[in-house]
């Protein structure tokens, strides 16, 4: 399933060295509707490896939040197996897999640092430790001075940045993001693009970040995932190796124009978007 | 907020303006011949009956019947009507099954029911209990409805991610997400609960304030009867404000959320 790309002048490198972290086997999903079974993924095989940035793009309706889902553990897959970090999931696995959703849902009663710290709590963590955890991911994600402000006072920006440090906060060897900008203006966007790729070198996590942005997929990952609808399924696996740290600047370059014309036509291709 | 501050003050200044000026129409009409005593007597005079009300054992005793009555009627109201609405809300099917009838059930002026209740339980505390509870009950269940369909599946979904367990989910995400409706539910039930017991007082009874009500209206005693109106007034909106500031506390988080 794994096809490297046409383009191989841009496939040189493979990825990363490092142990495989995220394992998909053949994982196909199933829903049921009024017109009979719909296929909403087929047979998804593809891996990632530790420390690795992993971006899936595709058009809406092609599954790929369904895959988030199944990934996370918080609906199962019809067939197939996703083994996280050694591990075959059948849940969700909060010590390993970390989410960041496109809302950032968090708890409107609870002040940012209470939300990050939640996942804590749960789990009995005494209020001294969760405290300082969950305050070193606020500044982690420069939220430090908000730590007792509640949700409807923060922006979307600053929202979904709590959402990042919950996500963080269990340590998990894995980030799941469905779309977490896709809610934000576009300067927001971009910047938090950025500095997301700093989170990201700074915390060693794996991510696997879903959009519909060509732009940002590119412009985040060592690996995209182009995806294509009806079934959903993984069209193209394309190692983009654009030199890091990555700048906005790359974003105009002929390398950068260059692969997002060739996972355009990927995807327009195929039908609209 | 500081520019609002101004504002603020004038609209409290002009709420009270409203009672102050009501009040003084009252007595001023009164003492100056312009409304008929006997039908209107002046304020001071009412409220020198309600000072004596407040003294007299027997209506103390009636007092008593009807506050009784309407704690025993709420304290069924409140835990079955919201038990009934999770349930239903939480049970899509069942909410499918039931909700006509709940909605039939609200719509339908329930006082028309109070002779069967009557038939049924014989007149006293009983009956008032649960004719009481039969009117109080519905605005209850429709706000528990209301409030477990408000909880967003894209929180309970996030909370998942991050382990929560049943438990956890019902006591962390549900009940604080709830509670600014649930109180607003309750505030209703507990105005319509009041209003059950005093109907069916006034509707047939020996003893309680609605049926002093009544007995003062049909023997003209003007000022017994004002004074009695003005302490359910006064006690009624004491009630409700409580659990309006109650609402208030347990929403903040609301205001301006999404």
């Amino acid at each position: 399933m794994e096809e490297v790309g046409a383009m191989t002048a841009l496939a040189v490198a493979e990825t990363k060295p490092g142990r495989t972290v995220i394992e998909a086997i053949g994982v196909s999903k199933l829903f049921g509707s009024s017109s009979g079974p719909v296929q909403a993924l087929a047979d998804i095989s593809f891996s990632v490896g530790s420390g690795e940035f992993v971006t899936v793009v595709g058009p809406s309706g092609c599954g790929k939040s369904t895959l988030l889902q199944i990934l996370a553990g918080l609906v199962p897959a019809s067939s197939g197996t996703i083994v996280l970090d050694g591990q075959t999931i059948d849940g969700p696995r909060p010590d390993k897999v970390g989410v960041v959703f496109q809302d950032a849902w968090l708890l409107p009663w609870k002040t940012a640092i209470e939300n990050i710290e939640f996942p804590l709590a749960l789990r009995g963590v005494p209020t001294a430790e969760r405290r300082a955890r969950s305050q070193a991911l606020l500044d982690l994600v420069g939220l430090g001075d908000s730590a007792r402000r509640y949700p409807h006072e923060l922006s979307g920006g600053m929202k979904q940045r709590v959402a990042i440090a919950r996500g963080l906060v269990q340590e998990p060897s894995v980030l799941l993001m469905d779309e977490p900008f896709a809610a934000l203006d576009e300067q927001t966007r971009t910047r938090m693009g950025a500095e997301l790729l700093q989170i990201w070198e700074r915390s060693g996590r794996t991510i696997l970040f879903i959009t519909h942005g060509l732009a940002e997929a590119i412009y985040l990952a060592d690996v995209v995932l182009v995806m294509a609808a009806n079934p959903g399924r993984i069209v193209e696996r394309i190692p983009v190796t654009l030199p890091r740290p990555r700048t906005i600047d790359m974003i105009g370059s002929e390398a950068f124009g260059r692969l997002r014309n060739h996972i355009w036509h990927l995807i327009s291709d195929r039908g609209p978007l | 907020m500081k520019p609002a501050r101004r504002e603020d003050w004038l609209v409290l200044a002009g709420r009270f303006g409203i009672v102050i000026v009501f009040a003084l129409a009252w007595e001023v009409l009164g003492r100056m011949g312009k409304s008929d005593p006997e039908l209107l007597p002046p304020l001071s005079k009412v409220l020198a009956t309600l000072w004596q009300l407040l003294h007299d054992p027997d209506f103390m005793v009636d007092l008593r019947v009807t506050l009784v009555e309407i704690a025993a009627a709420f304290a069924i109201v409140a835990p079955l009507g919201l038990l009934i609405g999770f349930v239903v809300g939480e049970n899509q099917r069942l909410y499918d099954v039931v909700n006509p009838t709940i909605q039939l059930m609200m719509a339908t002026p329930k006082a028309i029911f109070l002779p069967i209740f009557i038939i049924a339980f014989g007149i006293g505390f009983t009956e008032k209990v649960v004719f009481s509870t039969m009117i109080g009950l519905f605005a209850v269940i429709l706000a528990g409805i209301a409030a477990v369909h408000s909880v967003p599946q894209g929180l309970v979904t996030a909370a998942r991610s991050f382990g929560v367990n049943r438990r956890q989910l019902y006591l962390q995400i549900y009940l604080p997400a709830m509670t600014p409706l649930i109180i607003g539910g309750l505030r209703l039930g507990l105005v319509f609960t009041i209003f059950g017991v005093l109907l069916s007082e006034m509707y047939a009874a020996s003893n309680g304030v609605g049926h002093a009500f009544v007995a003062w209206g049909e023997s003209y005693r003007m000022p017994e009867l004002m004074a009695g109106v003005l302490l359910i007034v006064v006690i009624t909106v004491a009630l409700d404000e409580m659990m309006r500031l109650a609402e208030e506390h347990y929403g903040k988080w609301r205001k301006s959320a999404r």
